[in-house]
């Protein structure tokens, strides 16, 4: 199964690390522009209007959410992943919060970013382990805040998935395990990710409210 | 001690008469915009002070030489002095007029002139030095009149030293106001200086040392910079890399970082959850380390995912590879050797363990403890 050509923007403020990852994506992807500044970033992707925005959720002048949130109402199409050094989770929930459809850290390979920037483009979500564990660990049972239970609790589907990815199990591996389609796994992450996005659980709030998020 | 320009120790707001709402010269209008009061509150102050002998009048007039037209600078010195002289005399008149005794108020006037001139140096073009001398003639002038005026009776002799208090109080309280501040603001600066040498300090023990040993060994730099990338982040993040002991999330952490040094490869640990160290725990831990080892060993991969899940249903610990893999059936006797010990390690504590693998597939260890 050949893969479209995925256009993507790189947004990062380190230029040893921009090399990098322009050396590592796989000929799927092509990086059709560069920044380093979310000033320099917002009119570069309204401008190019890329598949997916690869972003730094630190940078010199703002993060990875200010761009999102100028850059989303005008270019509802334009998908972001973000990428971090950092595993602290209130930047991980601020940038999903945003709008980001995943979060990876930098150690990820190549061949593994080139695949996630596909997914992204593909309207799924993509979660790192390290992220997994962070969501299990926000909807960890009790403590709701509970308007809508609907949004404030797991599957127990979505909690295995979960539990999967943590365990380091790729999306394939996840639905032979499961016996699920691959294209089932991707919903029940998508659904976790839009919980995530919209659940009012103390401890997701808490973080966003802490950064002015909400 | 440097002697700088004596200084009110509050703000007070920029007052300029002005355009709007004006009635006469926008003095009232002005006040009342300054003080974010309603100007027809200021107006009837006016107008009531100049009942007292007229001191509303003379209060006017001084603000009108006094204050800056709207939009202008601030009106020549003459006009200035001539304002100030007019607001001290409304002073005195109001005074006298509300009906304190001579006695009380020249004294007084003398206090406040002797406070205004060694606070408003700068405005009245006077010299700091000599705007100080003026001010502590004028203060003890001030003080020695009360004093005089009033030691005939018999409550003036509790009222002198009084007197002398609150002089001493106008004189020496902005002053010491303006020092504590000065050494606030030195306090934390050398909070701020010793931040910075105790990070120079860190940086320089850590990051250039790691550095300056992969230049003399570039084949360790993956090892030695894994071990600084570890070290690093749980000082910048201390909250979400417990290296605290005591608990299993830190026992796993430090077992993962020992595998780490051991084999250079890289351990990950995602974590939900925490329990405290007990036999147990520390049972699993030392399997879970033996698990990671193996990966380490014979899996021939440079990353061991790790992944502790510790809730309410019991802790599991699951060590995975994508690695060679292997038949658990079919294995080497020094093989299953590790497995026992796994397993046993497990069992002694009522726990349970589970691998998983086949050639080609990598491996899975799941350790349980319900």
């Amino acid at each position: 199964m050949s893969k479209p050509l995925r256009r993507v923007v790189l947004v990062e403020d380190h230029d040893l690390f921009r090399a990098g990852v322009r050396a590592g994506l796989e000929a799927t992807v092509e990086v059709v522009g560069e920044a380093a500044s979310v000033a320099d970033a917002v009119p570069l992707i309204k401008e190019l209007d890329p598949d997916v925005v690869l972003l730094d959720v630190h940078l010199p002048d703002g993060g990875g959410q200010a761009v999102i949130v100028q850059v989303a109402p005008e270019r509802p199409g334009v998908k972001f992943l973000a990428l971090s050094v950092s595993d602290a989770a209130e930047d991980v929930i601020g940038v999903i919060r945003a709008g980001a459809r995943g979060y990876v850290t930098k150690a990820i390979s190549g061949g593994e970013l080139t695949e996630a920037v596909h997914r992204i483009a593909d309207g799924d979500a993509v979660f790192s382990p390290r992220l997994a564990g962070f969501v299990l660990d926000a909807f960890r049972s009790g403590d709701t805040a509970s308007t809508d239970p609907e949004l404030d609790q797991l599957t127990a589907r979505e909690r295995e998935v979960l539990q999967l990815i943590a365990r380091g199990y790729r999306y394939k591996e996840i639905a032979g395990r499961l016996h699920l389609s691959a294209r089932t796994v991707e919903s029940h992450v998508s659904s976790v990710l839009r919980k995530l996005q919209l659940s009012s659980r103390h401890e997701i709030t808490r973080w966003a409210a802490e950064r002015r998020l909400i | 001690m440097n002697a700088g320009p004596l200084r009110l120790p509050v703000a007070l707001p920029r007052v300029s008469r002005t355009e709007r709402d004006r009635v006469v010269a926008g003095i009232c209008a002005g006040v009342g915009e300054a003080l974010a009061v309603d100007p027809t509150l200021v107006r009837l102050t006016f107008g009531f002070l100049a009942f007292a002998s007229g001191a509303g009048i003379v209060a006017y007039l001084g603000a009108w030489a006094l204050l800056p037209a709207p939009g202008a600078a601030t009106p020549p010195r003459g006009r200035r002095i001539a304002g100030t002289v007019l607001l001290a005399w409304s002073a005195i008149l109001a005074l006298r007029g509300l009906g304190l005794a001579d006695s009380l108020v020249w004294p007084l006037a003398l206090v406040a002139a002797g406070v205004a001139v060694g606070t408003g140096a700068a405005s009245l073009g006077l010299g700091v030095r000599r705007a100080q001398a003026v001010a502590l003639v004028l203060l003890v002038a001030g003080v020695v009149l009360f004093v005089s005026q009033n030691t005939s009776g018999r409550a003036s002799t509790f009222v002198a030293p009084g007197a002398v208090a609150v002089a001493l109080l106008l004189v020496v309280g902005p002053w010491a106001w303006r020092l504590t501040r000065e050494r606030d603001a030195e306090h934390a600066e050398r909070v701020r200086t010793e931040e910075r040498a105790d990070l120079a300090a860190r940086v320089h023990d850590s990051v250039l040392q790691t550095l300056t040993l992969i230049q003399k060994d570039p084949g360790d730099a993956r090892r030695l910079a894994r071990r600084q990338e570890r070290e690093l982040r749980a000082w910048l993040y201390p909250d979400r890399e417990p290296t605290a002991e005591g608990t299993l999330a830190g026992a796993v952490e430090s077992a993962a970082a020992e595998i780490e040094e051991l084999h250079g490869v890289r351990v990950e640990v995602v974590r939900t959850g925490d329990a405290p160290l007990d036999e147990r725990t520390q049972a699993l831990v030392l399997a879970a380390r033996e698990a990671m080892g193996n990966a380490a060993r014979h899996a021939g991969v440079e990353e061991v995912s790790v992944f502790l899940d510790a809730g309410d249903a019991g802790i599991s610990v699951y060590v995975r590879d994508r690695g060679a893999g292997f038949d658990p059936n079919a294995v080497a006797a020094d093989r299953r050797g590790v497995a026992e010990s796994v397993r046993g390690r497990m069992e002694r504590v009522g726990g349970t363990a589970r691998i998983v693998s086949a050639p080609g597939e990598g491996t899975e260890v799941e350790l349980k403890l319900s």
